[in-house]
This record gives structure tokens, C-alpha cells and sequence, in this order.
């Protein structure tokens, strides 16, 4: 899951119009249909999912997303990607959700996810479900499965071609060494990353902050209740 | 040039204020719990139904304080519950020297708990304006109303009242809806209206974790004036079903009539405007929006001194569920906006009663925070909470589908928030510092000053614990003033009037309000920090009567008696200490 800094601000501020009652822009998009066409007939495209799920996000209408990939993932069960962007749908509604709903979306997505990578191994499932689980707390057991998950995705990237989007493994994967209390086995892979990724502000940052800012930006960083966003279109960025 | 010198002012008050700010050394509140005698523990209710082990986790609740001087001595009194079946409750009379001698037995007001009744909280309001306050024991049952006979004892008259009903009341405030002079009764309960101590269905519990609606809802009875309560619920339009667990009201567009929050576990709060009529309407959606939290506690207070009545109310903030507290900013138009995230007030843990009010005497009202829910054994209850939620289809309604908490523990162990308000821009935690910081499972907090010092202390109510009793012992300095009022036209007890303390060109907002808080009643005095000002330069009181009265330049370090109509605050002379 991609974090942008621009998305998430818009998207945190609709969050807090649905908070303090005001109604959401009830602008549909009229793009809609023509995108859910496209992928009807090619549901294991993951670009024109993610497509779907930000017009989604634009609109609102989330129940409505995750009724269209409920029915395609049901006409097409062996299309890994609309399993990863069903996953990515329950992920993109949580903001708008109670806390115990949450709760429920997030276990949802995650069901999602996993049914993904059974059908098919690849870093972005690896990455994605690996960085999913450090979101829960660790009284449910879980960042130790993200790790294994994150250090899976690592090995893949490392036999394949560069990209700059290599880099989220190892913040994610450091930030899960510190969060089960493995400090050195965490500043120990944001080194291998910074090695590899020297200007990234991220692993500077983590590196070079106190351990309380740190345990506060860990905690920012994961904090359930925010919008975590969605948008791969960092994997066709040249 | 006006300008100039409030700032000024502004200044001289903040490098008065910063000298007595926390110094490292010194707590300003001292456990005096002991020496005061007013120690004896709580104990939660142990159901003996097929539900027992499953009700056990859910039911933790009962322990409350509720402060008033029901003797007229001068010196603030506490009624406190017990839960367990043969518990007793206690009214701690204020001996005047900072110990209290349990009376309850002798007044009559002891026996609050059997096999169908638990007793959940307090409310002292003074229903038939003899000024005397009487007593109402909220129960998961029926609740109990005792009338002050004036003489030291109480005698029961819930039958005679018309308030002989079955209610799982967990919640209760007293105040004047319609201004007719008397005190109303607002009850807020839990539970449906099943016998929860042998219920005939398994199905009593909510319904949805974020949007029951299968709850006690709210009870309204209107005071006839004659000693007679009728339930005028639906004529007045309260009918509600969530989980109530705490009601404050308030006048929120200062038009003279007092609005109701209620706070609903389970899922949403709810925001009622006084129509001026002897209704009220549903303004939730325009003023707060629709929440799904578990709201537990409503405290109302002019906490940015703006002159509008703003709101505080706890939810559940812990690693496994960040709802975050909510502080309603009043934005003067029957709406609110959550402010809690930027000011600190969000995180409070698994809250409970909270309340404000000024420890420092510096101007701006604080927070306390009382928080925890079940501190037990090392294991934690949230995985088997988690497998229920995640159950596709299960019917939470159902009691028998809900794990026994057993042992276990969940959000225990947590540390009670004192948050001091920066002039109305931020809260910072000073419980740690003032030895304020327990991880007993608090329920309520009252705050009252009981050795009438100008300093405002706190009784803490625990859950199967014992209570806290903090005396303030801050460094003298910070000047206060403290009224006790009296209604004449108004309900004597004078609930619902707005007091405002104007000096150095800053005006105060404070009010007399008939029990808000959960499980807890904090002193009906009007308590103001004064800051560097030694006067009062103008006060106004607008008495729930309609009738607007100044009074100017009322020296600083005293408590005075404002009765409705008098031309001039009276002395306020409380009787002999006993020794």
C-alpha cells in the first residue's frame, strides 16, 4: 500500500466532513460504467482496477466497488489481480467505517489478498499483504506473518530488475523489525535500503530519529484510523 | 491604546500563572483516601443466571460518587455505590476537617443493592424546592428516590413519586426542561428494560457493535411540582433505544433552555435541542453527525472561554481501536465541531467519567479523565473479542454468543489523564506530575471542594476497587471565588443558571448543572480561577427564571450565596468544624 501525501490529505479531509456530519460530494463519476466494463473483460488487469478503485475513492461509493468485485471475483476465480484489488476495495473503505467495522473490512481484505498470492506469487501480493498486517496490533499476532510476507518480497525484488518502488520493502520491513522490538534488525535494513536507495527521505528519516520519534512516527505511520493509500500507479511510472 | 493594555494584562497573567506552574517537586494532589475514611472498595455485581460468566465481562459498572451538602452545614458530602448484592452504599458525611463518617445506616440509605436490584449511580436534586437535596439511587432495577426529611435521615418515597419502575438506569440528571421551577428527571439506561438478573431470553444484548438500537434508551419524567414524576418520554420526544451509558445537559445557543447530549455505547450519540415548548428536537445529524463509537461520558464547560457551552465525550482509543474522544467546540449555531485530535484531548484510553474543571485557578478549565475497563489476569480478551466480530452472520443480541471474559483482561491497567487546558488551545497530561495517574478501572469522577479552601478536589470512583480521594494542595497564589446559588422564582437548587465572571476584561462562563458526568455528580457550586485577579469586576447570572441580575467588584478567595432576586451576594458560612 502506497502512501502519497497529497491523496491522503485530500482524502483524510473528506474523512473528517464525514465525521463532523457534513454530506460528501455526491458527484458521481460518469466514468464509472466504462471502467467496470474494462474490466469485466479483462479482470486480471490490475492497472485498470486500480483505475476503478481511485474513481471509486473520488465518488464515495465504495459498497459499490466491492459489490462489483465481489461478482468478479465470483464469474472469475482465478483472476489473481481482481482478488488483490478486491482486497484493495475493502482497504479503501475503512475510513468510513466504525471502528469495529474496521476491523472487519481490514480481516476482509486480507482473506482477499492471501486468495491472491494462492493463485499467483508476486512481490506486489508479497508486498502488499506483508504491510497489511503491521497495521494490526500486535496483540493479534500478525506483524511476524508481515515480515515473513515482506522478507519474501524482498527476495523477489532481488532477483529482479530495479524499480524504485523496491524501496517500500525495505521501509516496510524495517518498520516491522521495530515494531516486534528487533531495532538493530531493523536500522540493519533500512541501511541495505539506503545502500541501494541513498537519496530516500524515508530511511533517512528513520535512521537518523530519536527513538521516541521514531516510536511516534511508527505509530503515525500505522495508525489504523487514517486512509492508507491505494494507488499503484507507481508500478507503471517511468 | 485599549489594546495595549489588555495585552498587557495578558502578559502580567501568564507570568502570574507560570510562577506557579509544576515546579518538579511538589504534587498539587495528595491520596488522602485513607486518613479521610472514606476507603471502602466497590463491588461489581456477580449475576447468578445462565448469563452469569458472559454478563460478568459487560457488567463492571456501579461504582459512582455523588457529591452535595445535604445537611446545609457548609461542607460538600458523598454518596457512593456498592454493586454486589449485599453491598452497602455509603454516604460519607463531611466531618469539616477532610474526614468523612459514613452515615448511610442511620440516614436510611444504605441498602441500595439485593437480588433484583443493582445500584449503578447517584443523583442528589432537590425535587420538592425545600432546599434540601434528595437522593435518587440509580439501579439496574428500580431506582430508588429518598426524600431529605432535613434531619439527617432519608425516608424512601419512589412508590409515592411514581418512579416505582423497572429500568436498567445506569445514568441520571435533574434540571428544569420546561422552567416551571422544578426539577425534572432525565434517566438514561443501559440495558433494555429485561430483568437482567433472571432474564426469560437470551437476546438482551446489543444488536451491533456500532448501531444498537435494542438499548434502554432514555426515560423522561416531568415533576409536577406536588412530589409526583410522570413519564412524559414521548410527549416531550426523547424516545430513544441506544445504550445509554452517560446524558449532560446544557444551554448550548444561551437561549435559556437547557439541551441534551446523549451518550450511547454501541454507537451513536445523540444531540437534542429544547424547542422553548416542552420538547425538544433531534439535532443530531446537523450538530455532531452520526457516530459509531462507544460513547461513555458528556461533560459540558467553556473550555476555549468563548461564552458557548462546549462538550466532552469519552470513547474507546487503544492499539486495538482508535475511535479517539470527541471535544465538541460549540460553533454558536446548534452545531459542533471535534477538536479533540489537535487540542490532546483525543487519546484517553478506554475513557469513562470525565469532568471539567479548573485545578489551577488559572482561568481555563481542565480535564479529568478516568479510563480502564477490565484490569485482571495477563491474558488479554481483545483475540476473543476479535473471533466474535468476525463471525459472518452471528447474532450479537444473543448473550450466548458473546465469550466469558474470564480472567482476562481488557484495556486494564491504564493511566487516568489530568489534561491541563493551554489558555484553550491544547491539553497537556499533568496526571503523572500531580499523583493523579492510578490504573485502578475509574468510572467517575466528582469534584468538589471539601475543605472549602478555594482549591477543587476529587473523589474518584473505581470499579471492584477502592476509591481515590485527592486532596488539592496546589501553592496558594492563584486567586478563585465560589458561589452557591438559590433559586426563588427559579428551581431553588437554581439548576441551569448561567453564571459570568468578567475581569481584566475576560469573561468566564460557568453554570449549575443537576448531575452531569458519568457515574458521578460534582459540586453544584460555580467554582471560577481568578487567576492574578484579586476582583471580580462584573457577574452576571441569568437564573433559569429568565431573570438576568450584576452584581460588580466582588472581592476575590471567598464563597458567596447568590439567592435569586437579593440585591447583593450574601455570606456563605458553613458551621463549626467538628473535632
Amino acid at each position: 500500500m502506497m502512501r502519497r501525501l497529497t491523496v491522503w490529505a485530500t482524502l483524510a479531509a473528506a474523512a473528517w466532513r464525514i465525521g463532523a456530519g457534513m454530506p460528501q460530494s455526491p458527484a458521481d463519476d460518469p466514468s464509472l460504467p466504462r471502467l467496470e466494463a474494462a474490466l469485466s473483460s479483462a479482470p486480471d488487469d490490475l492497472r485498470a482496477g486500480n483505475d476503478y478503485r481511485m474513481a471509486i475513492i473520488r465518488t464515495g461509493q465504495y459498497d459499490r466497488a466491492l459489490a462489483f468485485f465481489e461478482t468478479l471475483a465470483t464469474e472469475h476465480p482465478d483472476a489473481a489481480n481482481a482478488h488483490l484489488n478486491y482486497g484493495f476495495a475493502y482497504v479503501d473503505k475503512i475510513p468510513t467505517a466504525g471502528s469495529i467495522s474496521q476491523v472487519i473490512l481490514a480481516n476482509r481484505a486480507l482473506t482477499e489478498f492471501s486468495r491472491a498470492l494462492e493463485l499467483r506469487r508476486s512481490w506486489i501480493g508479497y508486498y502488499t499483504r506483508g504491510n497489511s498486517y503491521l497495521y494490526w496490533p500486535k496483540i493479534f499476532d500478525r506483524t511476524r506473518l508481515g515480515i515473513a510476507d515482506l522478507e519474501e518480497a524482498l527476495r523477489m525484488q532481488q532477483a529482479d530488475e530495479a524499480h524504485a518502488y523496491h524501496v517500500r520493502t525495505f521501509i516496510a520491513l524495517g518498520d516491522g523489525h521495530w515494531i516486534m522490538d528487533e531495532a538493530e534488525k531493523a536500522k540493519a535494513i533500512w541501511r541495505a535500503g539506503l545502500e541501494q536507495f541513498p537519496d530516500n527521505a524515508a530511511l533517512k528519516t528513520r535512521l537518523g530519529a530519536t527513538p521516541s520519534a521514531l516510536k511516534a512516527l511508527i505509530n503515525d505511520t500505522y495508525d489504523s484510523s487514517r486512509r492508507v493509500d491505494t494507488n499503484l500507479e507507481e508500478l507503471w511510472a517511468r | 491604546m485599549k489594546l495595549a493594555v489588555a495585552g498587557g494584562l495578558v502578559v502580567a497573567m501568564t507570568a502570574f500563572v507560570a510562577h506557579h506552574a509544576p515546579d518538579g517537586a511538589r504534587p498539587w494532589f495528595v491520596d488522602v483516601t485513607r486518613a479521610a475514611g472514606v476507603e471502602r472498595p466497590h463491588h461489581n455485581r456477580q449475576f447468578d443466571n445462565p448469563y452469569a460468566k458472559i454478563m460478568a465481562g459487560y457488567t463492571a459498572l456501579g461504582a459512582s460518587a455523588s457529591v452535595a451538602d445535604y445537611d446545609g452545614d457548609g461542607f460538600e458530602d458523598i454518596f457512593v455505590t456498592d454493586s454486589s448484592r449485599d453491598g452497602r452504599n455509603h454516604l460519607y458525611h463531611n466531618n469539616g476537617n477532610f474526614t468523612f463518617t459514613d452515615v448511610a445506616v442511620s440516614a436510611g440509605v444504605a441498602v441500595g443493592n439485593d437480588d433484583r436490584n443493582a445500584s449503578a449511580d447517584s443523583l442528589w436534586f432537590d425535587y420538592d424546592n425545600d432546599g434540601r437535596p434528595d437522593l435518587l439511587v440509580v439501579r439496574f432495577g428500580r431506582s430508588q428516590l429518598f426524600r431529605n426529611r432535613g434531619d439527617g435521615a432519608f425516608v424512601d418515597v419512589t412508590r409515592e413519586a411514581g418512579l416505582d419502575r423497572y429500568m436498567n438506569a445506569i445514568t441520571a440528571v435533574a434540571f428544569d426542561y420546561d422552567r416551571d421551577g422544578f426539577n425534572d428527571l432525565f434517566i438514561g439506561c443501559y440495558f433494555p428494560p429485561v430483568d437482567v438478573f433472571h432474564p426469560d431470553t437470551p437476546r438482551f444484548f446489543p444488536e451491533s457493535f456500532e448501531t444498537a438500537n435494542n438499548g434502554g434508551g432514555v426515560v423522561v419524567f416531568r415533576n409536577d411540582g406536588r412530589g409526583h414524576f410522570a413519564d412524559v418520554t414521548d410527549r416531550v420526544g426523547l424516545r430513544t433505544s441506544g445504550w445509554t451509558l452517560d446524558l449532560g445537559h446544557a444551554d448550548a445557543n444561551n437561549d435559556g433552555y437547557d439541551d441534551l447530549y446523549v451518550a450511547c455505547d454501541f454507537g451513536t450519540d445523540r444531540f437534542f435541542v429544547n424547542n422553548g415548548d416542552g420538547t425538544f428536537t433531534d439535532r443530531t445529524r446537523e450538530a455532531i453527525g452520526f457516530d459509531t463509537r462507544k460513547g461513555m461520558n458528556v461533560d459540558w464547560g467553556d473550555f476555549d472561554n468563548d461564552g458557548l457551552l462546549d462538550v466532552f465525550v469519552t470513547n474507546i482509543t487503544d492499539d486495538y481501536m482508535r475511535e479517539g474522544n470527541f471535544l465538541w467546540r460549540n460553533n454558536g449555531n446548534l452545531t459542533f465541531t471535534d477538536v479533540a485530535r489537535e487540542t490532546g484531548a483525543y487519546d484517553t484510553g478506554w475513557g469513562w467519567g470525565a469532568r471539567f474543571f479548573d485545578y489551577d485557578n488559572d482561568g481555563w478549565l481542565d480535564l479529568y479523565v478516568t479510563n480502564g475497563w477490565v484490569s485482571a489476569g495477563p491474558e488479554s480478551y481483545v483475540p476473543d473479542i476479535f473471533k466474535l466480530i468476525i463471525r459472518p452472520g452471528v447474532d450479537l443480541a444473543d448473550a450466548r454468543n458473546w465469550p466469558p471474559m474470564g480472567s482476562k483482561s481488557l484495556s486494564g491497567f491504564q493511566k487516568k489523564k489530568l489534561l491541563h487546558n493551554e489558555q484553550g488551545h491544547a491539553f497537556i497530561d499533568q496526571a503523572s506530575r500531580h499523583g493523579v495517574d492510578s490504573t485502578r478501572d475509574g468510572r467517575g469522577v466528582a469534584v468538589a471542594d471539601f475543605d472549602n479552601d478555594g482549591r477543587l478536589d476529587m473523589f474518584v470512583a473505581n470499579a471492584n476497587s477502592s476509591p481515590y480521594l485527592y486532596r488539592n494542595v496546589m501553592p496558594a497564589g492563584p486567586h478563585w471565588a465560589a458561589f452557591v446559588l438559590e433559586g426563588t422564582k427559579s428551581n431553588r437548587g437554581a439548576v441551569g443558571a448561567q453564571v459570568r465572571a468578567t475581569t481584566g476584561g475576560r469573561t468566564r462562563l460557568q453554570f449549575v448543572d443537576g448531575g452531569n458526568g458519568f457515574a458521578a455528580q460534582s459540586s453544584a457550586r460555580v467554582h471560577f480561577g481568578l487567576g492574578a485577579s484579586s476582583r471580580i469586576d462584573t457577574l452576571e447570572v441569568r437564573w433559569p427564571s429568565g431573570l438576568r441580575q450584576t452584581f460588580t467588584s466582588i472581592a476575590a478567595d471567598k464563597t458567596l450565596r447568590l439567592v435569586e432576586g437579593e440585591r447583593a451576594p450574601l455570606p456563605f458560612a458553613p458551621a463549626a468544624v467538628r473535632r
